[in-house]
């Protein structure tokens, strides 16, 4: 997905601003109207700046919303383009293969982008999610459990396959009950 | 004979001063003269009623008994067809002897002493997550699914009578079949968790089908209601603003009676916040405020049914934190018993009422047409239904769901109780409905029941696999749950997850702090939930597999009941009730290794290591209105020392190879291999203290070190009395000994005082990280130089709470206790464990088999929790 250009046609334009993508375009240019044209067609290089999405109200309490951001913006840096907010919803849309959903999901774990999810990883997505609620010793016990109960290769940290696996073997997980509103055709990638 | 089984229900539910609600006044006739002391008197009619509903209750009671009796008959044939084939033989036999029928089911006993406790268990532990991501379709089933029923099932018997295939003595207009329609139509909750529970279809299928049958309650109400009284009024009086007020009650009826749910849970939550000093009382509020929002409900003519079930749901999350780790266990138990005592009696009491004849007429085409419409309109409307849902569901329920769905329509308790409720003057033809309710009822409790679990098996259902839940299972969940959140949140879709999320947010910021002790809504943060709630699966599984241990000493575990979490506090349970006088680990005592030996000892080293707080004895309750201590505390500190044992346990095995060089390892000499020996970890003078002092140690958060010389030190004669607690680089080797390896209570602890390293500090919390740094620098600095160790020793203070005087003295070589003679072997060097003061009374309960033991308790004394270091010298010579 990233290389693609951001150039659009002018039917693909179409078919973003009536359907599903089009409801998600006038959002993506609400989030930032003085930066995003309406005519895409000849100005591709625009970028919402994460502070924008990040002072979102509904966001403001989602202790991942830095990191999904991160993960899905081109370059890192949680700034998106157009393209990489329809990817986000591609990707956690109905449609989507499990498997890619499985390395989205791999990827926001993954806070270090060193390609395995350590004990240090953990422990952040274990802090975000208690809130701070749990002392130290508690987040790494449960790290530590969480590692235990996972990790095939023994070599103390997840690799995707482990991910996989796990996920696999959970039968209603990542069956993601995200649906849009209005039907299926949201699938941009 | 009702009324008494209203009484003894209360009683059951109050389970309290049950004695005062029965007559118990002598009567002594007036007008007459006393007859003078009476030696025996005979008060049958005093007592009769509740001793009837007792015998009654025992009598089902029994009945399950024996047809559990035989494993093949149930599993074939569900309870519920039993209990009624049950209830008809009865009802004839009292039909037979008393010449008229009784004990009958009667509306008003039913809806306000049987139901309720069904539907409170059923609402109490229903899955709440699948239950609202299910939210749409259940109710979807349960109002359109229900009004589809009741209309179709009415106008079309209405059209088989105008057709004229119903005889013409039925006398029933449109109006009669709808009102007939509307009381037939709803699935009956009772009915359904009976059948589907044995049948274990997959979680999905069930709560749709369970859901369905709790939710559509309300519409059933409304609809009978609104029947009932059109009826009564007569049809040509029936106004166009009639049918709106019907439509409207529906709304006010079912939300009604959900508010009147939340206001309870939302009461009851709180009360249990403030109970912390009255234990014993909490499992009673639960029962009786779910129990008031029952009766309110139904006193304000709202659905009764979905108030209570709401009351349970809602409550849970709360409730469960605040009350104390018993009172859950009292709660699930009583609920369970009075649940399945309900239904038991239900089902009885149907099979009896069925035989009346005086109160039911026959009309076959009233019966085959009912049975046809209702089953067939049943499946159209689910197939229907079903279609418009999988528009919107991700995971569409497929041909076979649907037909297990319409299939699992059951009709049970309820339809038969309204039905006699009508009025026979307003309703001529009630003796032809009632007659057809009950085959009704008969057929699809019988014929539906029987025939679902072998449908199920070949159409090849998806079953529901009893997976274990795992900590990734819960982490990931929510995270995906935020993550979900969040891109619906940035696309700006207020969708489920936006819900939620907000949902989750406001409870967290003021529902749980409002509703929630402090320590509990600490406590409460889910996934440490999981955590702790797996680390004890996993000490089940560890006394599970370690069964035959048990068994030799006169323990037989328990087979594991069907639901997990009874099996949980059953065996937890035995093994805290099994008293002292039982040991553990006969076997290991005999001389002769066997294989079997050194399996049973690595088992009772999963037990010493896997079991939270074995086997404990509690200081006698003082008093009726207190439980003295907070179980759920003190395993949530066992839980967690539990942990920090494992985790030395793992320093142990990175950490071996300074263990070596600090401690001068030697080759262990091979004479010692057979050499049975033992060490003695048990004081000989705590065991009649410990009981007094029980309480006082399980407050303190002390950590033991249990530093270990061995009878080899002895042996070799070097060493003086004063000497023999330190471990000598010199004398005690490190590595373990054959004997180490196969005696339990030192395997996998064979390692030294290396375990005392700066790094095991960091898993110390922070409140005990002084006392650790004090006992590591006192037992370092025994460690270290053989000679110092004396001084060391005096140096520190004696224990504070002065349970250990007798053992203070350091001259073991005078000991005299041991009745035992073990031969010398096996050289340890000091030990340390972490471990909870659960170990203490766990080490009390080997004593008795080993005669002998001699230690020392040193204790740095810190305000607020003791440090106590044992030195346990083995076996003597």
């Amino acid at each position: 997905m990233g290389n693609k250009q951001t150039v659009f046609t002018h039917e693909q334009l179409e078919e973003y601003q009536v359907g599903v993508g089009g409801r998600l375009f006038y959002r993506y240019q609400d989030l930032a109207p003085q930066l995003v044209p309406l005519d895409y067609t000849t100005c591709p290089e625009v970028k919402v700046p994460y502070e924008l999405i990040g002072s979102m109200p509904e966001l403001k309490d989602n202790p991942f919303r830095q990191r999904i951001a991160q993960v899905f913006s081109q370059d890192g840096d949680g700034h998106m383009t157009l393209e990489n907010f329809l990817d986000m919803f591609s990707v956690m849309s109905e449609m989507a293969p499990r498997d890619l959903k499985a390395y989205y999901a791999f990827k926001i774990y993954d806070f270090n982008n060193d390609d395995y999810i350590c004990a240090w990883d953990l422990e952040q997505t274990v802090t975000r999610l208690t809130r701070g609620e749990l002392s130290a010793e508690e987040v790494t016990l449960v790290c530590e459990k969480v590692l235990d109960e996972a990790d095939s290769d023994h070599d103390g940290r997840l690799s995707l396959e482990d991910f996989q696996n796990m996920i696999l073997r959970a039968p209603d997980f990542l069956r993601c009950r995200f649906r849009p509103r209005d039907g299926n055709s949201c699938c941009v990638i | 004979m009702l009324r008494a089984a209203l009484l003894l229900l209360l009683w059951l539910l109050l389970a309290a001063a049950g004695a005062t609600d029965e007559p118990t006044q002598e009567s002594v006739p007036l007008g007459e003269p006393p007859p003078g002391l009476a030696l025996f008197r005979w008060q049958w009619h005093e007592v009769e009623a509740p001793y009837l509903v007792a015998l009654w209750i025992l009598v089902a009671s029994l009945a399950k008994i024996v047809f559990h009796l035989s494993r093949k008959v149930t599993s074939l044939v569900p309870e519920s067809c039993l209990l009624i084939l049950l209830g008809l033989v009865l009802g004839g036999i009292v039909l037979a002897v008393a010449k008229k029928a009784e004990y009958q089911l009667e509306p008003g006993t039913f809806f306000l002493f049987l139901l309720p406790p069904i539907v409170l268990d059923s609402g109490y532990f229903m899955p709440s997550r699948l239950f609202f991501d299910n939210l749409g379709a259940i109710l979807t089933y349960a109002v359109v699914g229900t009004l589809w029923n009741a209309f179709t099932t009415g106008v079309a018997l209405w059209g088989l009578q105008q057709s004229g295939l119903v005889a013409p003595r039925v006398q029933a207009g449109l109006l009669d079949f709808l009102l007939f329609g509307s009381l037939i139509s709803a699935v009956d909750p009772v009915a359904v968790l009976a059948v589907f529970e044995e049948v274990h279809v997959n979680e999905t299928l069930f709560i749709i089908v369970f859901g369905e049958s709790l939710l559509n309650d309300a519409v059933t109400v409304v609809l009978y209601k609104v029947c009932n009284s059109f009826v009564e009024m007569g049809s040509a009086n029936v106004q166009a603003t009639d049918y709106l007020k019907g439509v409207a009650s529906l709304f006010v009826v079912s939300l009604g009676g959900a508010a009147v749910g939340l206001v309870f849970a939302f009461l009851l939550a709180l009360t249990t916040r403030f109970t912390k000093r009255v234990r014993i009382i909490e499992p009673l509020l639960v029962f009786l405020l779910a129990y008031a929002a029952y009766l309110t409900a139904e006193m304000a003519s709202l659905s009764a049914i979905l108030a209570v079930t709401m009351c349970g749901l809602g409550c849970k999350k709360y409730v469960e934190a605040n009350i104390s780790h018993k009172s859950r266990t009292a709660v699930k138990y009583t609920m369970k018993t009075l649940a399945s005592c309900a239904e038991t009696v239900i089902f009885m009491l149907l099979g009896i009422s069925a035989v009346d004849s005086s109160k039911w007429a026959w009309d076959s085409g009233l019966v085959l047409g009912t049975l046809f419409f209702i089953l067939f309109f049943r499946a159209l409307g689910v197939v229907l239904q079903t279609w418009v849902l999988n528009q919107f569901r991700l995971v569409p329920l497929d041909k076979i769901d649907q037909v297990v769905m319409s299939y699992g329509g059951l009709r049970g308790a309820v339809a038969f109780a309204l039905v006699i409720l009508l009025d026979r003057t307003k309703v001529p033809a009630k003796d032809y409905f009632v007659a057809t309710t009950i085959v009704v009822v008969f057929f699809t409790v019988i014929v539906q029941g029987l025939t679902i679990k072998p449908l199920v098996k070949w159409l090849r259902v998806k079953r529901s696999d009893h997976h274990k839940p795992t900590l990734n299972q819960e982490l990931h969940e929510h995270t995906f749950d935020h993550i979900l959140a969040a891109v619906e949140d940035v696309v700006g879709h207020h969708g489920y997850h936006y819900w939620r999320d907000r949902w989750e947010q406001f409870d967290k910021k003021y529902l749980s702090q409002l509703l929630m002790r402090r320590s509990a809504y600490r406590i409460r943060d889910q996934i440490w939930d999981v955590y702790y709630r797996l680390n004890i699966r996993d000490a089940i599984s560890f006394v599970d597999q370690g069964g035959h241990v048990l068994s030799s000493a006169g323990l037989t575990l328990p087979s594991m009941p069907s639901r997990n979490s009874v099996a949980e506090t059953s065996v937890t349970n035995l093994l805290r009730e099994s008293g002292s006088g039982a040991c553990l680990d006969l076997q290991v005592i005999d001389t002769v290794r066997s294989g079997r030996d050194r399996e049973d000892a690595v088992m009772h080293h999963l037990l010493c290591g896997g079991l939270y707080k074995p086997r404990r004895r509690y200081k006698a309750s003082c008093g009726r209105h207190f439980i003295s201590e907070d179980a759920q505390e003190r395993q949530d500190k066992e839980v967690f020392q539990q942990n920090m044992k494992r985790r030395l346990e793992s320093f142990k095995s990175t950490k071996h190879n300074i263990c070596f060089t600090k401690n001068k390892p030697r080759p262990r000499k091979t004479g010692h291999k057979k050499a049975p020996a033992v060490i003695l970890t048990v004081e000989s003078e705590e065991e009649e203290e410990s009981d007094s002092s029980e309480t006082e140690k399980e407050d303190d958060e002390g950590i033991i070190f249990v530093a270990r010389a061995t009878s080899e030190v002895l042996q070799e004669g070097k060493v003086s009395g004063s000497l023999e607690v330190c471990p000598s680089p010199r004398i005690i080797p490190p590595s373990p000994t054959c004997a180490e390896k196969e005696l339990p209570w030192k395997s996998g602890q064979g390692d030294l005082a290396v375990y005392v390293s700066s790094e095991t500090t960091k898993i110390v919390p922070v409140d005990m990280q002084t006392g650790w740094n004090q006992s590591i620098s006192s037992l370092e600095s025994l460690a270290s130089p053989p000679c110092t160790q004396p001084p060391t020793l005096t140096r520190l203070p004696p224990h504070p709470l002065g349970m250990e005087e007798t053992q203070v003295p350091l001259d073991m070589s005078s000991d005299p206790h041991s009745s035992f003679a073990f031969p010398p072997s096996l050289a340890k060097a000091g030990r340390s464990r972490s471990e909870s003061s659960a170990d203490i009374p766990h080490q009390q309960e080997l004593q008795p088999l080993m005669g002998h033991k001699d230690h020392t308790h040193l204790s740095p004394g810190t305000a607020n929790s003791h440090w106590c270091i044992q030195f346990n010298r083995g076996g003597r010579l």
